[in-house]
């Protein structure tokens, strides 16, 4: 062969080489990148789809239809069937404001568009459906209308969960607002005060007061309990500092079981003193605090002071006072490990996600991290039994329920206190447990928070048992 | 085997083709037929059908490189007429008025002998072309390459292409006496750096890089003096460095490419758009008439490939791209075939015009190399390039029948 033509040829094989590699990139980029730029904010053609897409329902634990969409003259629109009722769990999709609350964190599957595999373009291709997957969720349609009808006229959080598997049964947050008129009243709605698009019950960071004293009585346990019986005066001095009890006069003689149920507060400020910030830190931290809490929704962290504590604020911390701030899920999550021997259960509002067809794509798995041991699970509980029994949270009891929980009224810097409860029941085999949460309600988590809790409870039993 | 029966079962392929893509464009617009529609579909077989017949009738030559085109142009139209029936109408006068120039340059070629040694009229035309382009010119879309005669608008930058591909034929296998000047091939690289300097003028980069790769090939095969390949590798890697220092328009193009997503909202829409519309089609596309690529700027000319992609899926993407390796490599197997030195260069050069501008334009859209505006050849709409493209692929024909010395077909 004479040099032109090898050279002819080396041209040819350069162009061709050329042309192979931009098939491929082609291949590579339609393989492994595609999907990253398709869901890309800019890309117009997201909001085609979904315009002609009707998104898929969404249920509540035995089938209600919380959500729908229809075509109406040929155009897609989305029913909220209980508008305010889940403006924080289900949430909005509003082409002009975006998406919030499952509606955004489900929404490739309720719109079934993250399925672009060669296998499902052929499926859709011989049979195009046009519609989304639909989620159903662990929520009681009914528990959830009770709780919010409890809550009405207040501002916080209530949540019920079964403290076994994790799935949230109901979970309100107010205010709230109407998904419906939204559009409308975005601007009075988003710079409202008292801030209606913030979903409390995962979102807020509030001073747990008395109801972190949960987390210093499992240190106490953890260290082996004192052998001398505690003498409350009413009064401890920490570093010059005097920390008074809301009882002033004193609980007199006291071992822990009786200083939870009173809720001692100079009793629980010596032992977090005693114990040091290591350990309080390291049971807090055990505990889901300083992490975010994998959630259905966007939820924030609980936070529990990492750099050391003088002593004064050490022993504000010991009873949920100070800087520590956590989240009602957080402290719902302690609750239910407590309740659930041990065993923190990673909570979820997902059930399954089913295609319109019925076939089942994905099911919850439930998930659970062993926190603490059975003694000292068992522990806690009898005194949080002990606390509605006999101490400050009697408002929660109900006849023939052995509710366990603790309350907590914390103060903050608004003046008004918090109130809290927390608690769960039937003692014996837990079915469900609860946090209530008023804020800046100025009123004792006994006095507010119980009695919404007592009914949650009882509600959720009487379903239960049906 | 005959050369006439060689080509009937491709022929059969194309018109199955043609009947499965006209029975998608009847069912896209099955609620609003017109009278447009009939016509597309129509003309578009009725001239496919008959200048395939025709072309086996009256050439010996090479069967498959119109087939190949053809394939080319009914992806093309049927993609420009979804996006809009009225372009798909009108590129299908500009296919038409193309198909007669094919035979026009075949013939041309066929039966003219003098093409060798017409090295001063090409260098002349081209020179005028680009002086006609500088000062007539109007800018669309960041480049000054079209002038408006009589009405009708033309890329000169389009035909200049064919020119230079003539003028490196006449040099390297035709008029021996510009070879034996001094320097002759220094001189000959100088003139072809100075188009490309225009070009940059121009603005029109894409155009500069085929000019650049058509010389830099066809001095790779017949330059005498090897160390001038290396100056003029050394010398396009400064100048392409120089633009890049010296000229914004080139640095926006590097930038793009590099990440265009910060700029999603200006300079980066085109590119970030065409990726969608990529991204969009997955293996197996929307489907016809399902996809939105009104939404690529351009998506009938420059872009095409974007909204084939997005449509017909990155398998007609890639059928597309293996068209072009095809009527590349047939190209160079008639350069291979053919004994005439002239031709020969002829054919080299026209398959790299093909080859080169395929590939920039296609790897531009999918953001492998900068994006420079350019269209596909036989598939974007354009008359110009349309037009073009078919001369140069009727000269392609014309090539590769076998030839005497003087470059008349042996008869």
């Amino acid at each position: 062969m004479n040099s032109e033509r090898k050279r002819i040829i080396t041209i040819l094989i350069a162009l061709c080489l050329g042309f192979v590699f931009l098939i491929g990139y082609l291949s590579y980029f339609q393989m492994f990148r595609a999907q990253a730029v398709r869901d890309n904010s800019y890309n117009k053609r997201l909001w085609i789809n979904e315009d002609n897409i009707l998104r898929g329902s969404i249920t509540d634990r035995d089938g209600e239809v919380l959500v729908y969409s229809e075509s109406v003259d040929g155009e897609a629109q989305r029913i909220y069937r209980y508008d305010n009722l889940y403006s924080h769990v289900i949430g909005y999709s509003l082409r002009d404001y975006g998406k919030s609350g499952l509606e955004r964190k489900y929404n490739s599957y309720l719109v079934n568009a993250n399925e672009n595999t060669a296998i499902n373009e052929l499926i859709n291709l011989i049979n195009p459906t046009g519609v989304g997957n639909n989620l159903s969720l662990t929520i009681d349609h009914d528990l959830q209308t009770r709780t919010r009808e409890l809550m009405s006229g207040k501002k916080g959080s209530a949540i019920a969960i079964d403290p076994n598997t994790g799935e949230i049964l109901s979970m309100v947050s107010v205010p709230d607002f109407s998904v419906d008129a939204l559009s409308e009243n975005w601007t009075s709605v988003s710079e409202n005060p008292d801030s209606p698009l913030l979903n409390r019950g995962i979102q807020g960071q509030y001073t747990p007061g008395s109801i972190f004293k949960i987390l210093t009585a499992l240190g106490v346990i953890r260290n082996g309990l004192p052998e001398a019986i505690y003498q409350c005066s009413g009064s401890t001095v920490i570093d010059g500092y005097t920390i008074r009890d809301f009882d002033e006069s004193g609980h007199g003689p006291l071992n822990l079981e009786q200083a939870f149920a009173v809720s001692c507060n100079t009793y629980f400020v010596d032992q977090a003193v005693a114990m040091g910030h290591e350990q309080l830190r390291e049971i807090a931290e055990s505990l889901m605090f300083n992490d975010r809490i994998d959630f259905d929704l966007e939820t924030s962290a609980s936070i529990f002071p990492e750099a050391s504590l003088g002593l004064t604020d050490l022993a504000a911390s010991g009873i949920g006072q100070g800087r520590v701030l956590t989240t009602p899920l957080n402290m719902l999550m302690i609750v239910s490990a407590v309740a659930n021997d041990g065993y923190m259960p990673m909570p979820h509002l997902v059930e399954s996600i089913y295609t319109p067809s019925g076939m089942n794509i994905e099911s919850h798995k439930t998930e659970s991290r062993k926190v603490m041991d059975k003694g000292e699970a068992e522990a806690l509980q009898r005194m949080m039994r002990e606390v509605v029994a006999s101490g400050t949270g009697t408002n929660a009891g109900i006849n023939g329920v052995q509710v366990a929980g603790k309350t907590g009224t914390a103060e903050n810097s608004s003046g008004n206190n918090h109130a809290w409860f927390v608690g769960f029941a039937p003692l014996e085999d837990p079915q469900v447990a609860v946090v209530v949460l008023l804020e800046e309600e100025g009123s004792s988590g006994g006095r507010a928070a119980a009695p919404i809790a007592r009914e949650m409870i009882s509600f959720a039993i009487n379903r239960l048992s049906n | 085997m005959n050369e006439r029966l060689k080509g009937k079962a491709p022929r059969k392929l194309l018109f199955l083709f043609e009947i499965l893509s006209l029975s998608l464009i009847f069912l896209y617009s099955w609620e609003g037929i017109q009278t447009e529609t009939y016509v597309i579909a129509v003309g578009l077989v009725l001239l496919i059908y008959f200048s395939n017949y025709l072309l086996g009738r009256i050439s010996k030559g090479d069967s498959y490189i119109f087939l190949i085109v053809c394939m080319l142009i009914s992806i093309g139209i049927i993609m420009i007429y979804r996006i809009s029936p009225d372009l798909g109408l009108k590129q299908l006068m500009w296919l038409t008025f193309g198909i007669a120039m094919f035979f026009a340059a075949y013939f041309a070629t066929r039966y003219i002998s003098f093409w060798n040694r017409m090295t001063v009229l090409y260098l002349a035309a081209s020179y005028l072309l680009f002086a006609a382009t500088l000062i007539m010119g109007s800018r669309t879309h960041g480049a000054i390459n079209w002038i408006t005669i009589a009405g009708v608008s033309v890329q000169p930058a389009e035909i200049t292409k064919i020119i230079l591909v003539f003028l490196l034929a006449a040099f390297y296998g035709g008029d021996e006496k510009y070879r034996r000047i001094r320097n002759a091939e220094l001189i000959l690289m100088i003139v072809v750096y100075s188009f490309i300097g225009l070009l940059f003028l121009q603005r029109d980069l894409g155009t500069a890089v085929i000019f650049f790769g058509v010389f830099t090939g066809i001095q790779y095969i017949y330059s005498e003096d090897r160390r001038l390949i290396w100056a003029n590798l050394g010398l396009a890697a400064a100048g392409g460095v120089a633009g890049y220092l010296l000229f914004d328009h080139v640095k926006v193009r590097v930038t793009t490419w590099l990440d265009p997503w910060p700029h999603i909202n200006d300079k980066g829409y085109q590119i970030t758009q065409s990726l969608f519309a990529i991204s969009e089609g997955g293996f197996f596309g929307t489907g016809l008439g399902r996809g939105n690529p009104s939404f690529i700027p351009l998506s009938y000319n420059d872009f095409i490939f974007s909204a084939i992609s997005e449509e017909m899926g990155i398998f007609t993407g890639i059928g597309v791209i293996m068209l072009f390796m095809l009527l590349v490599y047939r190209g160079f197997k008639i350069a291979l075939r053919q004994e005439n030195l002239f031709f020969r260069i002829v054919a080299l050069g026209i398959s790299m015009v093909f080859g080169i501008q395929a590939f920039i334009i296609i790897g531009g859209v999918m953001k492998v190399i900068p994006l420079t505006g350019l269209t596909l050849p036989f598939v974007s709409y354009g008359g110009t390039s349309v037009v073009t493209s078919f001369i140069a692929l009727g000269i392609l024909q014309g090539a590769s029948e076998k030839r005497g010395k003087a470059g008349i077909v042996d008869e």
